[in-house]
């Protein structure tokens, strides 16, 4: 007998990555928060170390809606048009 | 010519092995399956009107789109009948939905399932339990309809257990958790019509839910005799920091009492609201709470819910026995919403 498969069986795509920065010296990092406990001190404690180790120029961070969505609209735009790295974590 | 069925084909020699082949591929919930068929399959597909390729819904988070063909195929593997297949479409549409949020309920340590709720006639005609052992097992419909989902989120979505499901401890309605709401002795309107349906239409509504909390009142025989005690169990459960839906499922002597006060869903979920608040004090002082206690935190109260709307009111669970139910939601309405979703035919 045949059986049918259950799972995605999805089209093959591809996805234009943005290029990785070879150093971090000059660059401006976006923090991007995800509302949960602690989630914003833990990411200022890396903004700190990569401007003061990794000679960052600046870090700065945006809320997300709540923990379980992606980034809305409006930070992706300000984060494309005002920074060159972004970190993205969670605390929990 | 009915349109092609393009999932891959897997060649075995009979159904004990296909059986033993779905647990080795990974495809089962941990329970024997249907062997899926192209017949199978497309009865399936049939009985719901759906072309193979129609897109029921997609998870934009992970970029997944769910096909009829593919939810036919884990439908007939939970040992659904073709005539569950619209009420499995409607429901998937429902964790589909952004209010849903699939994201969060679907790979949260919260380990929520997926609580649905059946109103209207199809419940009658599918056999959807709304009586006795009403979480409990003995319906083909309860069973297969919410393994069905669950195995479309698993095969389909990615939600495997300690991968992208990470949910701590989850519950065993996680392997289904599918009720009707008892419309027939029910002296309530119900749930769909009060989230804007006709009483002749045919709905789920997707929650979601931790395991249900049953809880005990022999002694009252008035509406707030029974709601007080369901009130002090509901007060601080669940998730009242982040302020999820609940279900509350009031079963036959629990509804006669509290409709006998002359109480309607308004007036319960009114009462609900105004007794399940806990004073800011409390919450700090048992760690739910961030913060040191200020002198006004005694008087200062949070409400277990956003809003009395929040509380879903369903009459459900046999007759006898002074006992109703609570479920809490998951997360918080932020995150998640119970979604109700009309069953086409």
């Amino acid at each position: 007998m045949e059986l049918l498969d259950p799972t995605l069986e999805a089209q093959a795509q591809s996805i234009a990555w943005a290029p990785r920065p070879t150093a971090l010296s000059g660059k401006r990092v976006a923090l991007i928060e995800n509302t949960k406990y602690n989630s914003d001190r833990l990411l200022e404690r890396i903004g700190e170390i990569l401007k003061t180790e990794y000679g960052a120029s600046e870090a700065r961070m945006w809320r997300k809606r709540n923990a379980s969505v992606p980034a809305h609209e409006q930070i992706i735009e300000e984060v494309k048009k005002t920074s060159d790295v972004m970190v993205a974590g969670i605390g929990d | 010519m009915p349109a092609t069925l393009t999932s891959k084909r897997h060649k075995v020699d009979d159904v004990a092995d296909a059986i033993e082949f779905c647990f080795e591929q990974g495809w089962s919930d941990g329970l024997p399956v249907v062997p899926p068929t192209e017949k199978s399959v497309r009865a399936m597909l049939d009985a719901a009107r759906l072309e193979p390729d129609h897109q029921v819904g997609f998870i934009e988070h992970r970029a997944v789109s769910i096909t009829a063909e593919k939810v036919a195929v884990n439908a007939v593997m939970a040992g659904c009948k073709p005539q569950h297949m619209p009420l499995v479409v409607a429901a998937v549409k429902g964790i589909a939905d952004p209010r849903w949020g699939y994201h969060g309920p679907g790979t949260s340590t919260g380990g929520a399932g997926v609580l649905m709720i059946v109103n209207g006639p199809v419940a009658r005609e599918l056999d959807v339990n709304a009586g006795d052992n009403l979480f409990g097992p003995g319906w083909r419909a309860n069973l297969t309809i919410g393994r069905a989902v669950r195995l479309v989120m698993r095969n389909v979505c990615g939600s495997l257990p300690g991968l992208l499901d990470r949910g701590t401890l989850g519950h065993p309605g996680k392997l289904s958790y599918v009720i009707a709401e008892n419309e027939a002795e029910s002296p309530w309107t119900p749930l769909h019509v009060e989230r804007g349906f006709r009483a002749d239409q045919s709905t789920v509504t997707v929650m979601a839910a931790q395991g249900p909390h049953q809880f005990y009142n022999q002694l009252s025989n008035t509406a707030e005799g029974v709601l007080t005690t369901l009130a002090d169990d509901m007060r601080i459960s669940g998730g009242i920091m982040g302020q999820p839906n609940y279900a509350v499922i009031l079963a036959g002597e629990h509804m006669l009492t509290i409709s006998g006060s002359g109480f309607g869903k308004a007036e319960i979920r009114r009462f609900l609201f105004e007794n399940t608040k806990t004073s800011h004090a409390h919450l700090k002082r048992t760690h739910r709470m961030s913060g040191a206690i200020q002198p006004a935190d005694e008087t200062l109260t949070r409400p277990l819910v956003e809003s009395p709307d929040d509380f879903l009111i369903v009459a459900a669970g046999g007759r006898a026995g002074a006992f109703s139910a609570y479920v809490p939601g998951w997360g918080s309405k932020r995150s998640s919403q119970a979604v109700t979703v009309a069953v086409e035919k």
